[in-house]
């Protein structure tokens, strides 16, 4: 009889409704962690490009009072709804799907910083490319005068860890604070990394930073990634700064 | 062009042995012979070929949030992601057993080389990593076709290159603790180090 | 060996059998020496080499193999009697496969940072031979009790050789453990960073040594 074959039906059919409603019920019960999870990431690093945070830092709390994001297209001017007429929500916009349109349609999110008094003291902008292996994305944050970088925060999906990996690292983006985007014609020249590391003081200058030793694939990457989007953004930094 | 550089990648520099360990157990197990290694990696390429695109199939239209839309409206918020696992090794072991019954009928020989082996694919860590990697990699399903042929591809040259090594070493002289296991690990090491060399290469 | 297969006659046991009766100690002490699943029995590399690039992830992935077969074997063990043969391999699969996703779903809820590191290999826990194999080798022929000491063997067998890869990785990779850096706490400020430990590389290497020592210890020649 254990053998047979309506045996074997009733079994699977048995098996998989039990298996399946105990997923389900897992699934839906987990669901809203989850999102709170991935929430919490995301605002997490956006914050990280101006702030130091702390494991027991109201994370979320912190972001609903100092945060205020909008969303713009290449030209500067605040997009509201999308092209089915849903209300656009710039945490949710997803800046990997963005980077797969052309510049001109893409969906570019601003987190502006702001202080006690409500005054923007930083703006935050999503950043994203290529590294070595995969992607690299990341944050910067420029400081009141649009030109300076006030923090950035970067990270990868795949790049050797102890090589390109180190964009991650505290003091590896800790060397972009206080470097200038446009240089003293106005131009947008953005910060790259040069060459290899332990570079002489001389040429660490206000648009160029240390390098990684054995990753200049990925600091090529990142170079490449900051010019882009701040040329990106550039029509609304000028639409903000004017 | 993007597909020739997803398959070189996925040979080379994101090797499924080297890159990403996975298929190790019946690498090991099978890596003795080179023959047998060449039956296995020709099965492997061929199941890979089929179920990263047919596992696309089914997280495009049922498994990520909003895939069951053509079903009807009310169904367009379902997400049933969770299910993934279920689903792919369900249809990777389907598909292994098609690939049984087809090589039985053809080719009586290969099946019976290959014995214990072929089932076994089924639950090889790099079909099933593979169709987890074309979810991660967000590939549509051309690209997914490609990287389930390519991370074939890899596997197979990699196990064909250690079965050859391992050949030759039964006429070394092995001290006793590193036989068959450890000395295979210590040389995938070493093979994995040279071909880290094809790291940076962009075309 | 410790294992009992499905062909070996049924051995009426005493009822007083304690608990953790030396038969029984068995279960859990041969995986972790003669009998271990990664080192002897040649199962579970797959996922053991990715993640053990440092000591938390790897220690993640222990207790989640551990809860897996453990469970699994617990599973099958209950309802071994009622499992038809044909659909035999099917039904443990899909045990595996819920338990599996059942892991990654709470991963993804309460340790997201561990989530995204690990990534797919949560999901290769379903195609880890181990769990399989000891499914098919104990699970299928023994009583509940039982089969739960074999899985705690296993897990604890598999998890300590992954560990001991991972602490020479984080060690000589990073100069870390479990990401408190050792090194400058005992006064080395410039501990040369080994990028080999790093890679794949030194995984395979390190296991290999480990491998050679546990076998040379134990007198296992494979042939």
């Amino acid at each position: 009889m254990r053998q047979s074959n309506a045996y074997i039906i009733v079994f699977s059919i048995i098996t998989t409704v039990i298996l399946g409603g105990l997923l389900s019920v897992a699934s839906v019960g987990l669901g809203p962690k989850q999102k709170v999870q991935v929430e919490l990431d995301t605002k997490k690093s956006i914050l990280g490009a101006v702030m130091n945070i702390q494991k027991s830092d109201d994370v979320l709390g912190i972001y609903d009072q100092r945060i205020e994001s909008l969303v713009v297209d290449i030209n500067g001017n605040q997009v509201e709804t999308d092209a089915s007429g849903t209300p656009v929500v710039a945490e949710n916009v997803s800046i990997e799907k963005n980077y797969k349109l052309p510049p001109e349609e893409r969906l570019y999110p601003v987190f502006l910083f702001k202080g006690e008094s409500g005054e923007v003291e930083a703006y935050i902008l999503p950043v994203y490319g290529n590294g070595l292996w995969d992607v690299i994305w990341g944050y910067v944050a420029l400081d009141r005068d649009l030109n300076t970088i006030k923090g950035a925060v970067f990270d990868h999906k795949g790049e050797t860890p102890g090589l390109g990996a180190r964009i991650a690292e505290a003091d590896i983006q800790s060397r972009f604070v206080g470097r200038k985007v446009y240089n003293s014609a106005g131009e947008l020249v953005s910060v790259s990394m040069l060459k290899g590391e332990g570079n002489p003081a001389e040429s660490l200058d206000d648009h160029h930073v240390d390098g990684l030793a054995g990753a200049t694939i990925t600091a090529r990457g990142l170079n490449n990634m900051l010019l882009n989007y701040l040329e990106h953004y550039q029509n609304y930094l000028k639409k903000v700064s004017s | 062009m993007e597909l020739i550089s997803l398959g070189v990648r996925s040979i080379f520099i994101e090797n499924m042995v080297f890159a990403y360990f996975l298929g190790m157990c019946s690498y090991l197990a099978v890596s003795k012979k080179v023959s047998t290694a060449v039956g296995l990696g020709l099965a492997v390429i061929f199941v890979l070929t089929i179920t990263v695109p047919a596992n696309w199939l089914i997280k495009e239209f049922i498994l990520r949030e909003g895939a069951l839309s053509w079903m009807g409206a009310g169904f367009a918020t379902v997400d049933l992601t969770f299910l993934q696992f279920i689903m792919f090794i369900a249809i990777i072991a389907a598909m292994v057993q098609l690939v049984e019954m087809v090589i039985e009928k053809l080719s009586p020989a290969l099946y019976g080389s290959l014995g214990i082996f072929l089932p076994l694919i089924a639950v090889n860590c790099a079909i099933l990593g593979s169709s987890l990697f074309m979810v991660q990699k967000d590939l549509n399903l051309i690209e997914s076709t490609v990287y389930g042929f390519s991370s074939g591809i890899g596997w197979f040259l990699a196990i064909i290159a250690l079965a050859a090594i391992r050949e030759k070493l039964k006429y070394s002289n092995v001290p006793d603790g590193l036989k068959g296991l450890g000395i295979t690990m210590l040389i995938t090491g070493l093979m994995g180090l040279a071909f880290m060399s094809f790291i940076g290469i962009s075309i | 060996m410790a294992t009992e297969t499905l062909e070996q006659p049924v051995i009426k046991k005493d009822r007083s059998e304690g608990l953790l009766s030396k038969r029984r100690r068995r279960f859990v002490t041969d995986p972790l020496n003669d009998d271990n699943p990664i080192t002897v029995q040649v199962l579970g590399i797959c996922s053991a080499l990715a993640i053990t690039l440092k000591m938390e992830p790897t220690l993640v992935m222990s207790i989640a193999v551990l809860f897996v077969v453990v469970f699994s074997n617990l599973i099958i063990s209950l309802f071994r009697n009622l499992i038809p043969n044909r659909v035999r391999i099917i039904v443990q699969l899909a045990v595996i496969a819920s338990l599996v996703t059942l892991v990654n779903e709470v991963l993804k809820a309460y340790y997201y940072d561990m989530y995204k590191v690990l990534s797919v290999y949560v999901g290769l826990i379903i195609t880890n031979c181990i769990i399989m194999g000891r499914l098919e080798a104990f699970a299928m022929g023994n009583k509940a009790w039982d089969s739960i000491l074999d899985g705690f063997g296993s897990g604890f067998g598999y998890a300590w050789i992954i560990l001991a890869v991972a602490f020479f990785r984080e060690l000589f990779g990073f100069g870390s453990l479990f990401g408190f850096e050792v090194f400058k706490a005992i006064g080395i400020e410039n501990f040369p960073n080994n990028g080999l430990m790093v890679t794949p590389i030194g995984a395979f290497m390190i296991l290999g040594i480990i491998i050679w020592i546990q076998r040379t210890r134990s007198g296992y020649v494979e042939q």
